[in-house]
Protein backbone atom coordinates (compact mmCIF):
# COMPACT_ATOMS: atom_id res chain seq x y z
CA UNK A 1 0.00 0.00 0.00
CA UNK A 2 1.32 3.22 -0.31
CA UNK A 3 1.61 5.78 2.28
CA UNK A 4 0.06 8.46 0.87
CA UNK A 5 -3.21 5.93 0.47
CA UNK A 6 -2.85 5.28 4.32
CA UNK A 7 -3.12 9.33 4.57
CA UNK A 8 -5.83 9.19 2.38
CA UNK A 9 -7.20 7.07 5.11
CA UNK A 10 -6.52 9.33 8.16
CA UNK A 11 -7.65 12.00 6.80
CA UNK A 12 -11.17 10.55 7.08
CA UNK A 13 -10.26 10.91 10.86
CA UNK A 14 -12.56 13.88 12.77
CA UNK A 15 -11.12 16.94 14.22
CA UNK A 16 -12.32 19.76 16.29
CA UNK A 17 -12.15 23.03 14.08
CA UNK A 18 -13.28 26.96 15.32
CA UNK A 19 -14.66 28.09 11.80
CA UNK A 20 -14.75 31.95 11.07
CA UNK A 21 -17.61 31.91 8.57
CA UNK A 22 -21.49 30.53 8.79
CA UNK A 23 -22.78 28.22 7.02
CA UNK A 24 -25.73 26.14 6.84
CA UNK A 25 -25.81 22.11 7.35
CA UNK A 26 -23.86 20.19 4.53
CA UNK A 27 -25.19 16.79 3.51
CA UNK A 28 -22.21 15.17 2.33
CA UNK A 29 -22.57 11.71 1.07
CA UNK A 30 -20.16 10.20 3.73
CA UNK A 31 -22.82 11.89 6.47
CA UNK A 32 -24.23 15.21 7.50
CA UNK A 33 -21.31 18.22 8.52
CA UNK A 34 -22.35 21.19 10.46
CA UNK A 35 -23.83 23.28 10.78
CA UNK A 36 -20.82 26.01 11.29
CA UNK A 37 -20.81 29.51 13.29
CA UNK A 38 -18.14 31.52 13.68
CA UNK A 39 -16.80 30.93 17.21
CA UNK A 40 -18.18 27.55 17.76
CA UNK A 41 -16.37 24.61 17.50
CA UNK A 42 -17.39 22.06 15.36
CA UNK A 43 -16.51 18.80 13.83
CA UNK A 44 -15.44 17.49 10.41
CA UNK A 45 -12.99 14.97 8.71
CA UNK A 46 -9.57 16.18 8.38
CA UNK A 47 -9.16 16.22 4.96
CA UNK A 48 -11.77 19.37 4.78
CA UNK A 49 -10.05 20.98 8.40
CA UNK A 50 -6.93 21.11 6.85
CA UNK A 51 -8.41 22.55 3.56
CA UNK A 52 -10.15 24.71 5.63
CA UNK A 53 -7.15 25.93 7.38
CA UNK A 54 -5.06 26.58 4.32
CA UNK A 55 -7.90 28.78 3.12
CA UNK A 56 -7.63 30.83 6.77
CA UNK A 57 -11.18 29.80 7.41
CA UNK A 58 -10.76 27.97 10.52
CA UNK A 59 -8.80 26.92 13.73
CA UNK A 60 -8.38 23.48 14.37
CA UNK A 61 -8.48 22.24 17.87
CA UNK A 62 -5.51 19.53 18.62
CA UNK A 63 -7.03 16.06 19.34
CA UNK A 64 -6.70 15.43 22.93
CA UNK A 65 -3.95 12.80 22.42
CA UNK A 66 -2.00 15.38 20.50
CA UNK A 67 -0.31 16.87 23.90
CA UNK A 68 3.04 17.07 25.77
CA UNK A 69 1.97 15.32 28.86
CA UNK A 70 -0.06 13.01 27.95
CA UNK A 71 2.72 11.85 24.72
CA UNK A 72 5.81 11.83 27.55
CA UNK A 73 3.60 9.37 29.82
CA UNK A 74 3.09 7.34 26.48
CA UNK A 75 6.08 7.42 25.41
CA UNK A 76 7.35 6.22 29.10
CA UNK A 77 4.92 3.23 28.79
CA UNK A 78 5.94 2.74 25.33
CA UNK A 79 9.73 2.12 26.32
CA UNK A 80 8.79 0.00 29.52
CA UNK A 81 6.69 -2.45 27.75
CA UNK A 82 7.46 -5.26 26.05
CA UNK A 83 4.41 -5.42 24.26
CA UNK A 84 2.95 -2.38 22.02
CA UNK A 85 0.98 -0.09 24.27
CA UNK A 86 -2.49 1.19 22.49
CA UNK A 87 -1.24 3.90 19.91
CA UNK A 88 -2.51 7.36 20.96
CA UNK A 89 -4.91 7.03 17.79
CA UNK A 90 -5.11 4.70 15.01
CA UNK A 91 -3.30 7.31 12.97
CA UNK A 92 -0.95 9.03 15.32
CA UNK A 93 1.45 9.41 12.96
CA UNK A 94 -0.11 10.54 10.10
CA UNK A 95 -2.34 12.92 11.63
CA UNK A 96 1.07 14.35 13.33
CA UNK A 97 2.37 14.91 10.03
CA UNK A 98 -0.48 16.36 8.34
CA UNK A 99 -1.41 18.65 11.72
CA UNK A 100 1.97 20.07 12.42
CA UNK A 101 2.62 20.59 8.88
CA UNK A 102 -0.17 22.70 7.17
CA UNK A 103 -1.60 24.01 11.20
CA UNK A 104 1.86 24.35 13.61
CA UNK A 105 0.44 27.48 14.58
CA UNK A 106 -2.48 26.14 16.12
CA UNK A 107 -0.71 23.21 18.24
CA UNK A 108 0.64 24.45 21.04
CA UNK A 109 4.32 23.33 21.61
CA UNK A 110 4.54 21.92 18.13
CA UNK A 111 8.31 20.95 18.37
CA UNK A 112 7.59 19.47 21.10
CA UNK A 113 5.08 17.03 19.81
CA UNK A 114 6.67 16.56 17.06
CA UNK A 115 9.81 14.93 19.04
CA UNK A 116 7.74 12.68 21.52
CA UNK A 117 5.89 11.36 18.56
CA UNK A 118 8.94 10.31 16.68
CA UNK A 119 10.22 8.98 19.65
CA UNK A 120 6.93 6.99 20.38
CA UNK A 121 7.48 5.67 16.50
CA UNK A 122 10.77 4.45 16.83
CA UNK A 123 9.90 2.47 19.83
CA UNK A 124 7.39 0.80 18.35
CA UNK A 125 9.06 0.21 14.93
CA UNK A 126 12.07 -1.20 17.05
CA UNK A 127 9.65 -3.76 18.85
CA UNK A 128 8.17 -4.44 14.92
CA UNK A 129 11.36 -4.88 13.75
CA UNK A 130 12.37 -7.58 16.98
CA UNK A 131 9.27 -9.56 16.54
CA UNK A 132 8.89 -9.22 12.74
CA UNK A 133 12.38 -11.26 12.85
CA UNK A 134 11.53 -13.65 15.53
CA UNK A 135 8.38 -14.60 14.01
CA UNK A 136 10.78 -15.73 10.37
CA UNK A 137 13.39 -17.30 12.97
CA UNK A 138 10.59 -19.40 14.85
CA UNK A 139 9.11 -20.14 11.40
CA UNK A 140 5.48 -19.03 13.37
CA UNK A 141 2.58 -19.42 11.96
CA UNK A 142 0.13 -16.83 13.41
CA UNK A 143 1.00 -13.82 15.18
CA UNK A 144 -1.70 -11.43 17.00
CA UNK A 145 -0.73 -7.71 16.87
CA UNK A 146 -3.20 -6.10 18.54
CA UNK A 147 -2.40 -1.75 18.93
CA UNK A 148 -0.19 -1.81 15.81
CA UNK A 149 -1.13 0.89 13.32
CA UNK A 150 -2.15 1.01 9.86
CA UNK A 151 1.11 2.96 8.89
CA UNK A 152 3.09 0.62 11.13
CA UNK A 153 2.23 -2.41 9.63
CA UNK A 154 2.67 -0.69 6.13
CA UNK A 155 6.12 0.22 7.11
CA UNK A 156 7.08 -4.07 7.24
CA UNK A 157 4.39 -5.05 4.84
CA UNK A 158 6.21 -5.55 1.64
CA UNK A 159 9.25 -6.97 3.30
CA UNK A 160 8.14 -9.11 5.45
CA UNK A 161 5.52 -10.77 3.18
CA UNK A 162 7.58 -11.08 0.28
CA UNK A 163 10.47 -12.61 2.51
CA UNK A 164 7.87 -15.41 4.29
CA UNK A 165 5.95 -16.30 0.81
CA UNK A 166 10.22 -16.75 -0.18
CA UNK A 167 10.55 -19.10 1.83
CA UNK A 168 7.56 -20.84 2.08
CA UNK A 169 8.63 -21.49 -1.65
CA UNK A 170 12.19 -22.77 -0.64
CA UNK A 171 10.85 -24.89 1.76
CA UNK A 172 8.30 -26.45 -0.79
CA UNK A 173 10.33 -26.98 -3.12
CA UNK A 174 13.07 -29.20 -1.01
CA UNK A 175 9.81 -31.91 -0.77
CA UNK A 176 9.80 -33.82 -4.14
CA UNK A 177 7.03 -33.32 -5.85
CA UNK A 178 5.17 -31.20 -4.23
CA UNK A 179 3.77 -28.42 -6.93
CA UNK A 180 2.38 -26.45 -4.47
CA UNK A 181 4.26 -22.73 -4.15
CA UNK A 182 6.98 -23.87 -7.18
CA UNK A 183 8.47 -21.18 -8.60
CA UNK A 184 6.29 -19.87 -11.91
CA UNK A 185 8.85 -18.64 -14.36
CA UNK A 186 6.37 -18.03 -17.19
CA UNK B 1 24.35 -25.83 -26.99
CA UNK B 2 20.58 -26.54 -27.83
CA UNK B 3 18.16 -23.54 -25.93
CA UNK B 4 21.28 -21.50 -26.24
CA UNK B 5 19.22 -18.89 -28.03
CA UNK B 6 15.92 -18.91 -26.34
CA UNK B 7 17.45 -18.31 -22.59
CA UNK B 8 19.04 -15.46 -24.65
CA UNK B 9 15.94 -13.97 -25.24
CA UNK B 10 14.77 -14.62 -22.06
CA UNK B 11 18.30 -12.98 -20.99
CA UNK B 12 17.60 -10.10 -23.24
CA UNK B 13 14.08 -8.89 -21.49
CA UNK B 14 15.53 -9.26 -17.61
CA UNK B 15 18.74 -7.12 -18.30
CA UNK B 16 16.24 -4.53 -19.41
CA UNK B 17 15.27 -2.98 -15.75
CA UNK B 18 11.67 -1.47 -14.27
CA UNK B 19 9.97 -2.69 -17.02
CA UNK B 20 11.67 -1.30 -20.25
CA UNK B 21 10.76 -2.92 -23.40
CA UNK B 22 13.44 -3.72 -25.68
CA UNK B 23 13.08 -3.49 -29.86
CA UNK B 24 11.03 -7.18 -30.46
CA UNK B 25 14.20 -9.76 -31.12
CA UNK B 26 12.55 -10.99 -34.52
CA UNK B 27 15.53 -12.51 -35.21
CA UNK B 28 16.06 -13.97 -31.88
CA UNK B 29 12.69 -15.63 -32.12
CA UNK B 30 13.68 -16.72 -36.07
CA UNK B 31 16.96 -18.69 -34.90
CA UNK B 32 14.67 -20.75 -32.24
CA UNK B 33 12.31 -21.91 -33.89
CA UNK B 34 14.46 -23.15 -36.75
CA UNK B 35 16.68 -24.86 -34.20
CA UNK B 36 12.91 -26.29 -33.02
CA UNK B 37 12.26 -27.10 -36.91
CA UNK B 38 15.61 -29.23 -36.92
CA UNK B 39 15.40 -30.95 -33.93
CA UNK B 40 11.63 -32.17 -34.87
CA UNK B 41 12.64 -33.56 -38.10
CA UNK B 42 15.14 -35.10 -36.51
CA UNK B 43 13.05 -36.76 -33.94
CA UNK B 44 10.94 -38.17 -36.83
CA UNK B 45 13.79 -39.58 -38.33
CA UNK B 46 14.72 -41.06 -35.37
CA UNK B 47 11.51 -42.62 -34.25
CA UNK B 48 10.82 -44.04 -37.65
CA UNK B 49 13.86 -45.92 -37.21
CA UNK B 50 13.95 -47.24 -33.61
CA UNK B 51 10.25 -48.26 -34.85
CA UNK B 52 11.16 -49.87 -38.25
CA UNK B 53 14.52 -51.23 -37.11
CA UNK B 54 13.22 -51.41 -33.53
CA UNK B 55 16.59 -49.06 -32.47
CA UNK B 56 15.72 -48.57 -28.49
CA UNK B 57 19.46 -46.91 -28.16
CA UNK B 58 17.62 -43.98 -30.36
CA UNK B 59 14.99 -43.79 -27.36
CA UNK B 60 17.15 -41.21 -24.98
CA UNK B 61 18.77 -38.85 -27.87
CA UNK B 62 15.15 -38.80 -28.55
CA UNK B 63 14.18 -37.57 -25.16
CA UNK B 64 16.24 -34.97 -25.18
CA UNK B 65 15.41 -33.35 -27.90
CA UNK B 66 11.74 -33.62 -27.10
CA UNK B 67 13.05 -32.13 -23.62
CA UNK B 68 14.94 -29.21 -25.57
CA UNK B 69 11.55 -28.48 -27.79
CA UNK B 70 9.63 -28.15 -24.38
CA UNK B 71 12.13 -25.60 -23.41
CA UNK B 72 12.26 -23.39 -26.15
CA UNK B 73 8.49 -23.85 -26.89
CA UNK B 74 8.26 -22.11 -23.03
CA UNK B 75 11.09 -19.88 -23.36
CA UNK B 76 9.31 -18.30 -26.83
CA UNK B 77 5.84 -18.16 -24.62
CA UNK B 78 7.13 -17.06 -22.04
CA UNK B 79 9.19 -14.31 -23.83
CA UNK B 80 6.51 -12.77 -25.92
CA UNK B 81 4.11 -13.18 -22.45
CA UNK B 82 6.30 -10.91 -20.42
CA UNK B 83 6.33 -8.22 -23.22
CA UNK B 84 3.03 -7.84 -23.39
CA UNK B 85 2.54 -7.51 -20.03
CA UNK B 86 5.49 -4.49 -20.40
CA UNK B 87 3.01 -3.26 -23.27
CA UNK B 88 -0.04 -3.51 -20.92
CA UNK B 89 1.34 -1.65 -18.30
CA UNK B 90 2.76 0.96 -20.99
CA UNK B 91 -0.98 1.56 -21.34
CA UNK B 92 -1.86 2.86 -17.69
CA UNK B 93 1.57 5.00 -17.78
CA UNK B 94 1.44 6.33 -20.94
CA UNK B 95 -2.25 6.49 -21.90
CA UNK B 96 -3.71 4.74 -25.14
CA UNK B 97 -1.48 6.89 -27.49
CA UNK B 98 2.49 5.52 -26.94
CA UNK B 99 5.61 7.46 -27.56
CA UNK B 100 7.10 6.80 -31.13
CA UNK B 101 10.12 5.51 -29.07
CA UNK B 102 8.24 3.10 -27.70
CA UNK B 103 5.74 1.97 -30.47
CA UNK B 104 9.10 1.71 -32.50
CA UNK B 105 10.52 -1.80 -30.02
CA UNK B 106 7.00 -3.55 -31.01
CA UNK B 107 6.14 -5.99 -33.47
CA UNK B 108 3.44 -5.06 -35.72
CA UNK B 109 1.44 -8.13 -34.19
CA UNK B 110 2.07 -6.37 -30.38
CA UNK B 111 0.75 -2.96 -31.56
CA UNK B 112 -2.56 -5.36 -33.25
CA UNK B 113 -2.55 -6.87 -29.54
CA UNK B 114 -2.33 -3.23 -27.29
CA UNK B 115 -5.14 -2.21 -29.97
CA UNK B 116 -7.00 -4.92 -28.80
CA UNK B 117 -6.40 -4.38 -25.12
CA UNK B 118 -7.12 -0.58 -25.49
CA UNK B 119 -10.52 -1.54 -26.90
CA UNK B 120 -11.13 -3.82 -24.10
CA UNK B 121 -9.96 -1.51 -21.27
CA UNK B 122 -12.43 1.22 -22.92
CA UNK B 123 -15.24 -0.74 -23.11
CA UNK B 124 -15.19 -1.93 -19.73
CA UNK B 125 -14.72 1.33 -18.23
CA UNK B 126 -17.77 2.53 -20.46
CA UNK B 127 -19.90 -0.04 -18.79
CA UNK B 128 -19.14 0.82 -15.24
CA UNK B 129 -22.35 2.01 -13.70
CA UNK B 130 -24.33 4.74 -15.47
CA UNK B 131 -24.24 6.83 -18.95
CA UNK B 132 -20.96 7.74 -19.04
CA UNK B 133 -19.17 5.31 -17.48
CA UNK B 134 -15.80 5.91 -15.18
CA UNK B 135 -12.41 6.50 -16.61
CA UNK B 136 -10.06 4.28 -13.97
CA UNK B 137 -6.41 4.84 -15.59
CA UNK B 138 -7.89 8.58 -14.04
CA UNK B 139 -7.33 8.90 -9.88
CA UNK B 140 -4.07 7.01 -9.77
CA UNK B 141 -3.30 8.61 -6.33
CA UNK B 142 -5.43 10.17 -3.18
CA UNK B 143 -6.48 13.64 -4.02
CA UNK B 144 -5.25 15.97 -1.90
CA UNK B 145 -6.89 19.10 -1.03
CA UNK B 146 -4.75 21.16 0.00
CA UNK B 147 -3.33 24.48 -1.86
CA UNK B 148 -0.33 25.20 -3.92
CA UNK B 149 0.75 28.60 -4.52
CA UNK B 150 1.12 29.12 -8.64
CA UNK B 151 2.85 32.41 -10.40
CA UNK B 152 0.26 34.17 -13.28
CA UNK B 153 2.72 34.37 -16.29
CA UNK B 154 -0.19 36.43 -18.19
CA UNK B 155 -3.21 37.74 -17.39
CA UNK B 156 -6.26 35.57 -17.32
CA UNK B 157 -9.01 37.32 -15.86
CA UNK B 158 -11.36 35.60 -13.50
CA UNK B 159 -11.06 32.02 -13.42
CA UNK B 160 -13.50 29.79 -11.31
CA UNK B 161 -11.76 26.96 -9.10
CA UNK B 162 -13.05 23.69 -8.21
CA UNK B 163 -14.04 24.50 -4.43
CA UNK B 164 -16.38 27.58 -6.37
CA UNK B 165 -14.16 29.96 -5.71
CA UNK B 166 -13.29 32.58 -8.12
CA UNK B 167 -9.78 33.87 -8.35
CA UNK B 168 -8.24 36.81 -10.58
CA UNK B 169 -5.56 36.00 -12.52
CA UNK B 170 -3.51 38.90 -13.50
CA UNK B 171 0.27 38.79 -15.05
CA UNK B 172 2.91 38.19 -12.17
CA UNK B 173 0.58 37.82 -9.38
CA UNK B 174 0.97 35.29 -6.93
CA UNK B 175 -2.48 33.20 -6.15
CA UNK B 176 -3.15 30.14 -4.04
CA UNK B 177 -4.99 27.34 -6.10
CA UNK B 178 -6.31 24.23 -4.66
CA UNK B 179 -6.65 21.41 -7.32
CA UNK B 180 -4.64 19.75 -9.96
CA UNK B 181 -6.94 20.21 -12.46
CA UNK B 182 -7.17 23.72 -11.40
CA UNK B 183 -3.51 23.99 -12.14
CA UNK B 184 -3.24 22.10 -14.94
CA UNK B 185 -5.74 23.81 -17.07
CA UNK B 186 -3.27 26.68 -16.19
CA UNK B 187 -0.64 25.33 -17.42
CA UNK B 188 -2.27 24.94 -20.60
CA UNK B 189 -3.01 28.76 -21.33
CA UNK C 1 -26.64 27.84 -0.28
CA UNK C 2 -29.08 26.61 -3.82
CA UNK C 3 -31.78 23.72 -3.02
CA UNK C 4 -29.87 21.26 -5.23
CA UNK C 5 -27.61 20.51 -2.83
CA UNK C 6 -29.90 19.82 0.30
CA UNK C 7 -31.45 16.24 -0.45
CA UNK C 8 -28.95 14.11 1.15
CA UNK C 9 -29.18 12.36 -2.59
CA UNK C 10 -30.92 8.88 -0.48
CA UNK C 11 -32.11 7.33 -3.48
CA UNK C 12 -30.72 4.01 -3.07
CA UNK C 13 -33.24 4.20 -0.13
CA UNK C 14 -35.79 4.08 -2.51
CA UNK C 15 -34.55 0.96 -4.51
CA UNK C 16 -36.65 -2.05 -4.26
CA UNK C 17 -33.99 -4.18 -5.41
CA UNK C 18 -31.86 -3.41 -2.24
CA UNK C 19 -32.66 -6.13 0.16
CA UNK C 20 -31.32 -4.63 3.30
CA UNK C 21 -31.57 -0.69 3.23
CA UNK C 22 -28.07 1.13 3.99
CA UNK C 23 -27.32 4.68 3.89
CA UNK C 24 -25.18 6.57 2.11
CA UNK C 25 -23.15 6.18 4.42
CA UNK C 26 -22.63 2.63 5.19
CA UNK C 27 -22.44 2.23 1.16
CA UNK C 28 -19.58 4.48 1.54
CA UNK C 29 -17.96 2.39 4.36
CA UNK C 30 -18.45 -0.95 2.35
CA UNK C 31 -16.90 0.56 -0.75
CA UNK C 32 -13.82 0.96 1.68
CA UNK C 33 -13.94 -2.35 3.32
CA UNK C 34 -14.12 -4.11 -0.34
CA UNK C 35 -11.35 -1.57 -1.73
CA UNK C 36 -8.44 -2.66 1.57
CA UNK C 37 -10.01 -6.73 0.78
CA UNK C 38 -9.71 -6.22 -2.82
CA UNK C 39 -6.07 -4.67 -2.17
CA UNK C 40 -4.28 -7.00 0.00
CA UNK C 41 -6.21 -10.65 -0.98
CA UNK C 42 -3.55 -12.65 -3.18
CA UNK C 43 -7.07 -13.67 -5.14
CA UNK C 44 -9.93 -12.30 -6.86
CA UNK C 45 -12.74 -11.69 -4.47
CA UNK C 46 -16.27 -11.83 -5.07
CA UNK C 47 -17.70 -8.75 -7.21
CA UNK C 48 -19.63 -6.12 -5.45
CA UNK C 49 -21.26 -4.96 -8.31
CA UNK C 50 -24.10 -3.57 -6.57
CA UNK C 51 -21.79 -1.62 -4.29
CA UNK C 52 -20.05 -0.13 -7.22
CA UNK C 53 -23.30 0.89 -9.29
CA UNK C 54 -24.81 2.35 -5.60
CA UNK C 55 -21.64 4.49 -5.65
CA UNK C 56 -21.65 5.58 -8.80
CA UNK C 57 -25.51 6.68 -8.76
CA UNK C 58 -24.41 8.54 -5.70
CA UNK C 59 -21.58 10.87 -7.58
CA UNK C 60 -23.96 10.91 -10.67
CA UNK C 61 -26.38 12.10 -8.66
CA UNK C 62 -23.78 14.60 -7.21
CA UNK C 63 -22.44 16.04 -10.14
CA UNK C 64 -25.92 16.83 -11.35
CA UNK C 65 -26.53 18.80 -8.61
CA UNK C 66 -23.42 20.64 -8.69
CA UNK C 67 -23.91 21.62 -12.36
CA UNK C 68 -26.83 23.87 -10.87
CA UNK C 69 -24.94 25.58 -8.13
CA UNK C 70 -24.12 29.20 -8.78
CA UNK C 71 -20.28 30.08 -9.29
CA UNK C 72 -18.65 30.89 -5.84
CA UNK C 73 -21.18 28.66 -3.64
CA UNK C 74 -19.06 27.70 -0.71
CA UNK C 75 -20.48 24.03 0.02
CA UNK C 76 -19.79 22.77 -3.72
CA UNK C 77 -16.45 22.99 -3.30
CA UNK C 78 -17.11 20.69 -0.16
CA UNK C 79 -18.99 18.28 -2.46
CA UNK C 80 -16.22 18.23 -4.77
CA UNK C 81 -13.43 17.30 -2.77
CA UNK C 82 -15.78 14.38 -1.05
CA UNK C 83 -16.65 13.36 -4.74
CA UNK C 84 -12.99 13.51 -5.94
CA UNK C 85 -12.25 11.34 -2.58
CA UNK C 86 -15.30 8.65 -3.37
CA UNK C 87 -14.34 8.66 -7.21
CA UNK C 88 -10.73 8.04 -5.92
CA UNK C 89 -11.42 4.37 -3.86
CA UNK C 90 -13.56 3.37 -6.48
CA UNK C 91 -11.32 3.59 -9.38
CA UNK C 92 -8.75 2.28 -7.14
CA UNK C 93 -11.30 -0.86 -6.17
CA UNK C 94 -11.65 -1.52 -9.67
CA UNK C 95 -7.79 -1.38 -10.94
CA UNK C 96 -6.96 -3.83 -8.40
CA UNK C 97 -9.66 -6.11 -9.47
CA UNK C 98 -8.80 -5.77 -12.84
CA UNK C 99 -4.81 -6.28 -12.15
CA UNK C 100 -5.80 -9.58 -10.79
CA UNK C 101 -7.91 -10.48 -13.88
CA UNK C 102 -5.11 -9.91 -15.98
CA UNK C 103 -2.51 -11.66 -14.04
CA UNK C 104 -4.64 -14.85 -13.35
CA UNK C 105 -7.15 -14.46 -16.26
CA UNK C 106 -7.04 -18.31 -17.27
CA UNK C 107 -8.29 -19.45 -13.60
CA UNK C 108 -10.45 -16.55 -12.87
CA UNK C 109 -12.26 -17.58 -16.53
CA UNK C 110 -12.23 -21.69 -15.41
CA UNK C 111 -13.64 -20.70 -11.74
CA UNK C 112 -16.23 -18.47 -13.43
CA UNK C 113 -16.79 -22.33 -16.04
CA UNK C 114 -17.13 -24.18 -13.07
CA UNK C 115 -19.30 -22.69 -11.18
CA UNK C 116 -22.66 -24.24 -10.07
CA UNK C 117 -25.74 -22.43 -10.11
CA UNK C 118 -26.82 -19.97 -7.01
CA UNK C 119 -22.74 -19.69 -6.07
CA UNK C 120 -21.91 -15.82 -6.19
CA UNK C 121 -19.98 -15.32 -9.35
CA UNK C 122 -16.34 -13.49 -9.25
CA UNK C 123 -16.88 -11.25 -12.25
CA UNK C 124 -19.32 -8.42 -12.68
CA UNK C 125 -20.68 -9.06 -16.13
CA UNK C 126 -18.04 -6.22 -17.49
CA UNK C 127 -15.49 -7.98 -15.82
CA UNK C 128 -15.77 -11.61 -17.29
CA UNK C 129 -16.83 -9.84 -21.27
CA UNK C 130 -13.38 -8.03 -20.65
CA UNK C 131 -11.40 -11.42 -19.02
CA UNK C 132 -13.05 -13.33 -22.02
CA UNK C 133 -11.56 -10.67 -24.65
CA UNK C 134 -8.02 -10.27 -22.83
CA UNK C 135 -7.87 -14.24 -23.05
CA UNK C 136 -8.81 -14.45 -26.73
CA UNK C 137 -6.60 -11.53 -27.46
CA UNK C 138 -3.39 -13.02 -25.35
CA UNK C 139 -4.20 -15.98 -26.87
CA UNK C 140 -4.57 -15.32 -30.67
CA UNK C 141 -1.14 -13.36 -30.54
CA UNK C 142 0.58 -15.95 -29.27
CA UNK C 143 -0.89 -18.45 -31.53
CA UNK C 144 -0.04 -16.49 -34.66
CA UNK C 145 3.60 -14.68 -33.93
CA UNK C 146 4.80 -18.12 -32.48
CA UNK C 147 3.06 -21.51 -31.80
CA UNK C 148 1.53 -22.08 -35.43
CA UNK C 149 5.27 -21.84 -36.38
CA UNK C 150 6.53 -24.33 -34.05
CA UNK C 151 6.38 -28.23 -35.04
CA UNK C 152 3.21 -29.68 -35.00
CA UNK C 153 3.11 -31.56 -31.29
CA UNK C 154 3.86 -28.45 -29.89
CA UNK C 155 1.30 -25.76 -31.02
CA UNK C 156 -1.07 -25.56 -28.01
CA UNK C 157 -0.31 -24.27 -24.78
CA UNK C 158 -2.13 -24.55 -21.79
CA UNK C 159 -2.73 -21.55 -20.15
CA UNK C 160 -4.10 -22.84 -16.51
CA UNK C 161 -0.55 -24.55 -16.29
CA UNK C 162 1.44 -21.39 -18.05
CA UNK C 163 -0.30 -18.75 -15.91
CA UNK C 164 0.76 -18.87 -12.12
CA UNK C 165 -2.30 -19.51 -9.82
CA UNK C 166 -2.84 -17.08 -7.05
CA UNK C 167 -0.65 -18.27 -4.38
CA UNK C 168 -3.73 -18.84 -1.52
CA UNK C 169 -0.72 -19.56 1.10
CA UNK C 170 0.62 -15.67 1.05
CA UNK C 171 0.38 -14.32 4.75
CA UNK C 172 -2.00 -11.62 5.36
CA UNK C 173 -2.41 -8.70 8.10
CA UNK C 174 -6.81 -8.70 9.59
CA UNK C 175 -8.52 -7.27 11.90
CA UNK C 176 -11.19 -9.52 13.27
CA UNK C 177 -14.61 -7.79 13.21
CA UNK C 178 -16.64 -10.84 14.47
CA UNK C 179 -15.56 -12.83 16.63
CA UNK C 180 -14.25 -16.59 15.56
CA UNK C 181 -13.22 -19.31 17.31
CA UNK C 182 -11.14 -22.63 17.15
CA UNK C 183 -9.57 -21.17 13.72
CA UNK C 184 -7.11 -24.10 12.89
CA UNK C 185 -3.41 -22.61 12.44
CA UNK C 186 -1.56 -25.58 10.66
CA UNK C 187 2.15 -25.59 10.98
CA UNK C 188 5.09 -24.00 9.17
CA UNK C 189 7.90 -26.83 9.88
CA UNK C 190 7.38 -30.95 10.45
CA UNK C 191 8.77 -30.18 14.01
CA UNK C 192 5.75 -28.32 14.76
CA UNK C 193 2.28 -28.85 15.72
CA UNK C 194 -1.04 -27.47 14.87
CA UNK C 195 -3.02 -25.34 17.13
CA UNK C 196 -6.11 -23.06 17.30
CA UNK C 197 -7.13 -19.29 18.08
CA UNK C 198 -10.07 -17.65 18.31
CA UNK C 199 -10.34 -14.66 17.12
CA UNK C 200 -11.31 -11.73 19.40
CA UNK C 201 -13.45 -8.57 17.79
CA UNK C 202 -11.13 -5.93 17.11
CA UNK C 203 -8.12 -7.52 17.23
CA UNK C 204 -4.77 -8.24 14.58
CA UNK C 205 -3.09 -10.80 12.88
CA UNK C 206 -0.85 -12.24 10.53
CA UNK C 207 -1.62 -15.44 9.05
CA UNK C 208 -2.10 -17.38 6.17
CA UNK C 209 -4.89 -16.38 3.33
CA UNK C 210 -5.91 -19.53 2.93
CA UNK C 211 -6.56 -19.78 6.85
CA UNK C 212 -9.62 -16.76 6.59
CA UNK C 213 -10.87 -17.06 3.15
CA UNK C 214 -13.86 -17.46 3.62
CA UNK C 215 -14.28 -15.10 6.63
CA UNK C 216 -12.96 -12.55 4.05
CA UNK C 217 -16.01 -13.28 1.96
CA UNK C 218 -18.51 -13.24 4.78
CA UNK C 219 -17.30 -10.12 6.07
CA UNK C 220 -15.92 -11.01 9.75
CA UNK C 221 -12.25 -10.34 8.94
CA UNK C 222 -10.95 -7.09 7.12
CA UNK C 223 -8.33 -7.11 5.17
CA UNK C 224 -5.50 -4.16 6.40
Amino acid sequence: MDPSEVEFLAEKEFVKIIPNFSLDKIYLIGGDLGPFNPGLPVDVPVWLALNLKQRQKCRILPPEWMDVEKLEEMRELERKEEAFTPAPSPYYMELTKLLLNHASDNIPKADEIRTLVKDIWDTRIAKLRLSADSFIRQQEAHAQLDNLTLMEINTIREFLLDSLNCMYKLRSNLQPGSSKGRFADY
Amino acid sequence: MFCEKAIELIRELHRMTDGQLPAFNEDGLRQVLQEMEALYEQNQADVNEAKTVGRADLIPSIKLRHSCLLRNQRCIVAYLYDRLLRIRALRWEYGSVLPANVRFHMSAEEVQWFGQYKKSLASFMRSIGGEEGLDITQDMKPPKSLYIQVRCLKDHGEFEIDDGTVILLKKNSQVRTGCFLAVSFLMLQ
Amino acid sequence: MSDALSEDGSDINQDDSQEDVMTPAELIAKLEEAWLNEKFSPELLENKSEVVECVMEQLTHMEANLQRVKKGDAKAGFHRMEIDRIRFVLSSYLRSRLQKIEKFFPHVLEREKSRVDGQQSLLSPEEFAFAKEYYANTETYLKTVALKRMPPNLQTVDMLKAVPEPCLDSFVFLRVKERQENILIEPESDEQRDFVVDLEEGSQHLMRYRTIAPLVSSGAVQLI
